[in-house]
């Protein structure tokens, strides 16, 4: 069984890094650029859970969560959002937005897997 | 979804993922049989969460205040360990509800 | 190389384009273009670098980055004004954010009382100065101190022999939505040890008024656990927000921790000791816990972003547009196969020029329907080259891009005040171009400041203005590309000029040169200006050098100079080093390229101006400088005799280093464009043949290699040394 995971991140050493990470742990992970990219990868692919950078171009971390649940097609998918350290405010935004959970930045892989696991069968 | 064997025993089968969004359409096709004689097919459950839950408990209680008979058959290890973690057994689900 | 130092090696490429971004965003910002786009890219660059870096544990790195990022944000939110003093701190903070880059890939240190000045100027320009940032350094020390973690370890140590935990979880709905699942939490929480589990369905309502997505069990568990508190509300994190949750040790109070408007403070306390924890319970660098990646991970990409994309991003921004509402997409292609195709389509050049050729001997004539297809074909392959061309095309902004700190750094160092004003960084050049345009560059604005403007003293002394200006300036002229380095200096002086190049022995005392000529003896080998070698303009380093390099791409590098107005320094570029322009020669039957670059002109050598020296070499007089003339055939061996200049046609040409010769040849058969071909790679290295071309009817023409002849004609015989001087 390999679930399948969609990272958004602007950044192409995160989106290297989390792939990296998931990849060991026997997920498939696709990529998308920002939260435009995000929106149109999942018109074609339907991940196990999505893990999205708050801070990006086009369309940020919130605006992309906001989409995603807004769409019903997408409901139920967990969302975990990539936020720096103590940022309390950004974890409580996105939450209002929708988000599952958080990774703290920067991750440990086994914490991301764990996260993972807390929020995917 | 559902075979008619006999008139008066009907057979729901489980989807296999009765997560989030599972719980709407398991509520919609237990609604369309109630009043009848239902057996519940868990054999292709691979997991159940907290909401599947809640219908299938809401059924239970419905079904035994409508007298009727639900049963459950064919559990699955993935349904049990469902069961298990959210405060129930598999007993909970085996024992007939038989009309009084 | 394992695959997290791939990955690192990704981060110090992605912080090359990050740091170009802040610079760019910056540099619009300190114009007054603060708009909301330029601030919120700004922002981003610095935010992407510490996020990167902290992953790397590049400690010195992340912490400049998160004040330079806390200044930043005051900014993007309007309470900080980008005045003009503020960029220059903020332009400064971007070279020492390179600089901190460039330390943690290369391994060395950068000098920490930079860091602590500009980490002071930043702090002063935050709203609540020092006082605000003490605060935020406070929030940084939470993460990073060991003390904080040791008390909660000890606090932890006495649960060790395993302790008991009532907790009460009533999920809402909400949670469910959000993707959050009982069940899962249940999972992680019996991780921690053994669980009782109950559940309270008393709150079920009958079928036809439940709710599918509601929310109405209540769980009460007992947890029997070694692991203290604070490892329970991790396995809550997410769900709290969104559920009842109450967690009580059995022997000690109730620690309720009902999340609501009153108590997420509480809640995120336990947040951070839950962090803390396990920073503490994993310190490994995440470098260390990644195992060996599959082949598939492993396998090398060399990868090149698709640069017309690329270009089209560049003109958007360069027209003011938002860079990212039209952000371009991209696909990244292998290098080898982008050049394979530009190899492929210069074969298929070739072959429509010899297919036309072909036709016409048949004797078709222009206008015949045959003809006019072939001219359609022809326009067709035109096409398609220049398109292929295109895809290796890129921008010179990133080169453009390293101007504004040069100057700021060379203006610091000369005491000198510098506008720098660029012009056409949209301009497209061949990639093998576009990474050997540096260098020369480089050299070109260090002269201008530290050569072309004078002191702001002298400037306002001469009634200029203080802060001189360089203007940098990209374009495209006649399939080439011009670079111009402009500057409002006082010009060359010529009479110094004159009189150093006389004490240097580059030419006689009594020479007579245009103003023009005199303004070239700067590009001289062995000359310099500056009678101490300066640190700046030098590295040892003359002009001689930075045209050689120029010419070495086929480019030209030329100078004009006003007294009091300034200089213009002007390098013109082939597009590509793919193809070249080339004059087609006839040497002992065999067709030769003759770069047009190299040559200055050509001439019908006169009996009277031919004179023979010693071991068979012979100079020709052109203009009263005698100049050695290379007989082509017998150098290159295609003949054992020399042949009659008289009946040849010599070609002047200057090499490199600046060299004057004349190559001799029997016809000159015209000019044109040709495909560079590798003679190496099709074959093997012949000494005095830079490459190989395939001409229209077919016939291989191969390539002179100017520089290698004339060294070579000049081993064999005696060596003239070419001069300035005035002939006797």
């Amino acid at each position: 069984m390999s679930a399948t995971i969609l990272t958004v991140d602007d950044s192409r050493t995160m989106r290297e890094m989390l792939k990296l990470a998931l990849t060991q742990a026997g997920y498939r992970v696709i990529q998308a650029e920002d939260g435009v990219h995000g929106l149109e990868v999942l018109k074609t692919e339907t991940p196990r859970v999505i893990v999205t950078d708050i801070n990006m171009p086009r369309m940020d971390g919130f605006g992309f969560i906001e989409h995603v649940r807004a769409d019903d097609s997408y409901r139920g998918i967990p969302i975990l959002v990539l936020t720096t350290e103590s940022d309390a405010e950004k974890k409580d935004r996105a939450r209002r937005a929708g988000a599952t959970g958080w990774i703290i930045k920067p991750f440990d892989p086994a914490k991301l897997i764990d996260a993972i696991r807390r929020v995917s069968a | 979804m559902t075979t008619v064997s006999d008139p008066s025993q009907r057979i729901l089968e489980l989807a296999a993922a009765l997560d989030f969004r599972a719980a709407a359409p398991l509520t919609e096709s237990l609604l369309a049989m109630r009043g009848t004689a239902l057996t519940i097919d868990a054999s292709r459950v691979e997991r159940i969460g907290g909401q599947c839950l809640q219908v299938l408990l809401s059924a239970q209680q419905t079904w035994s205040a409508d007298d009727t008979a639900l049963s459950f058959t064919n559990l699955t290890p993935g349904f049990v360990e469902g069961l298990r973690l959210l405060g129930f057994s598999e007993a909970d689900f085996t024992k007939e509800e038989m009309p009084e | 190389m394992d695959a997290m130092a791939a990955v690192k090696q990704t981060f110090f490429q992605e912080c090359e384009e990050q740091l170009a971004e802040l610079e760019t965003g910056l540099l619009a910002m300190e114009r007054g273009e603060a708009e909301s786009d330029t601030v919120n890219a700004v922002f981003r660059a610095v935010h992407s670098i510490k996020g990167g870096a902290g992953a790397f544990s590049l400690e010195g790195l992340v912490q400049f980055a998160h004040v330079f990022e806390t200044t930043l944000d005051h900014v993007r939110n309007g309470a900080l004004e980008p005045t003009a003093d503020v960029m220059a701190v903020m332009l400064r903070a971007a070279d020492l954010l390179a600089d901190l880059v460039a330390a943690a890939r290369d391994g060395h240190t950068v000098d920490s009382g930079r860091s602590e000045v500009l980490v002071g100027e930043l702090t002063a320009l935050s709203p609540g100065g020092a006082e605000a940032e003490a605060e935020e350094e406070d929030d940084m020390s939470d993460f990073s101190f060991t003390p904080v973690t040791v008390a909660f370890d000890f606090s932890d140590a006495p649960v060790d022999i395993g302790r008991s935990y009532t907790i009460t979880f009533k999920p809402r709905p909400e949670l469910y939505a959000k993707g959050n699942e009982t069940v899962l939490v249940l999972r992680e929480l019996e991780r921690l040890g053994e669980l009782e589990i109950n559940c309270d369905a008393s709150g079920l309502p009958s079928l036809a008024a439940l709710d599918p997505e509601g929310a109405y069990l209540e769980w009460t568990i007992k947890l029997t656990t070694e692991k203290g508190e604070d490892a329970i509300r991790e396995v809550f994190e997410f769900v709290e927000w969104d559920s009842s949750l109450t967690i009580q040790a059995a022997d000690a109070g109730s620690s309720d921790a009902e999340p609501g408007a009153d108590s997420t403070e509480d809640a995120f306390a336990a947040l951070l000791r839950s962090i803390q924890g396990d920073e503490a319970a994993q310190p490994a660098t995440t470098a260390e816990i990644i195992p060996l990646p599959s082949a598939e991970e492993r396998e090398a990409v060399a990868e090149v972003e698709a640069q017309p994309t690329k270009a089209a991003a560049a003109r958007n921004s360069e027209s003011g547009a938002n860079a990212n509402a039209g952000a371009p997409q991209t696909i990244r292609a292998d290098l080898e196969r982008v050049d394979r195709l530009i190899d492929l389509v210069g074969e298929l050049v070739i072959n429509q020029a010899m297919l036309s050729q072909r036709v016409m001997e048949a004797g078709h004539v222009p206008g015949s329907a045959v003809a006019l297809g072939l001219d359609e074909l022809e326009h067709l392959t035109r096409e398609i080259q220049d398109c292929v061309m295109a895809i290796r095309a890129q921008a010179v902004k990133s080169v453009f891009q390293r101007i504004p700190r040069l100057v700021r750094e060379v203006a610091s160092m000369t005491g000198k005040q510098v506008r720098l004003i660029t012009d056409g960084e949209g301009t497209e050049v061949d990639k093998t171009v576009i990474d050997r345009l540096n260098d020369p560059l480089t050299h070109m604005i260090r002269n201008a400041i530290d050569h072309g403007l004078e002191k702001p003293e002298v400037r306002i002394a001469a009634g200029k203005p203080a802060e001189g200006v360089v203007r940098l300036s990209a374009m495209h002229r006649s399939g080439r590309i011009v670079i111009e380095v402009a500057d409002d200096g006082a010009g060359i002086n010529r009479s110094r000029v004159k009189a150093i190049a006389v004490e240097k022995g580059l030419i006689a005392a009594d020479a007579v040169l245009s103003d023009e000529e005199i303004d070239n003896l700067i590009f001289l080998p062995g000359f310099s200006t500056a009678s101490e070698v300066s640190n700046i303009s030098g590295r040892g380093v003359g002009m001689d050098v930075v045209k050689r390099s120029i010419q070495g791409l086929g480019g030209r590098l030329s100078i004009t100079s006003r007294p009091g107005k300034g200089s213009t320094f002007t390098m013109s570029l082939p597009l590509t080093l793919a193809v070249l322009d080339g004059m087609v020669v006839t040497v002992a039957d065999q067709t030769l390229v003759v770069p047009l670059t190299a040559i200055i002109e050509t001439l019908q050598p006169k009996a009277a101006d031919v004179h023979g020296l010693g071991g068979g070499s012979r100079v020709i007089a052109i203009r009263d400088a005698f100049t050695p003339l290379i007989d082509v055939g017998r150098e290159l061996g295609f003949r054992n005799t020399a042949t009659d200049p008289l009946a040849g046609v010599a070609i002047l040409v200057e090499t490199e280093g600046g060299r004057r010769s004349a190559l001799l040849v029997d016809t000159i058969q015209g000019q044109r464009q040709v495909v560079i071909k590798s003679l190496e790679s099709n074959y093997r290295h012949v000494p005095g043949i830079a490459a190989a071309t395939i001409l229209g009817d077919g016939r291989v023409a191969l390539i002179i290699d100017v520089d290698t002849v004339i060294a070579n004609s000049q081993s064999d015989a005696t060596i003239l040394e070419p001069v300035l001087a005035a002939a006797g």
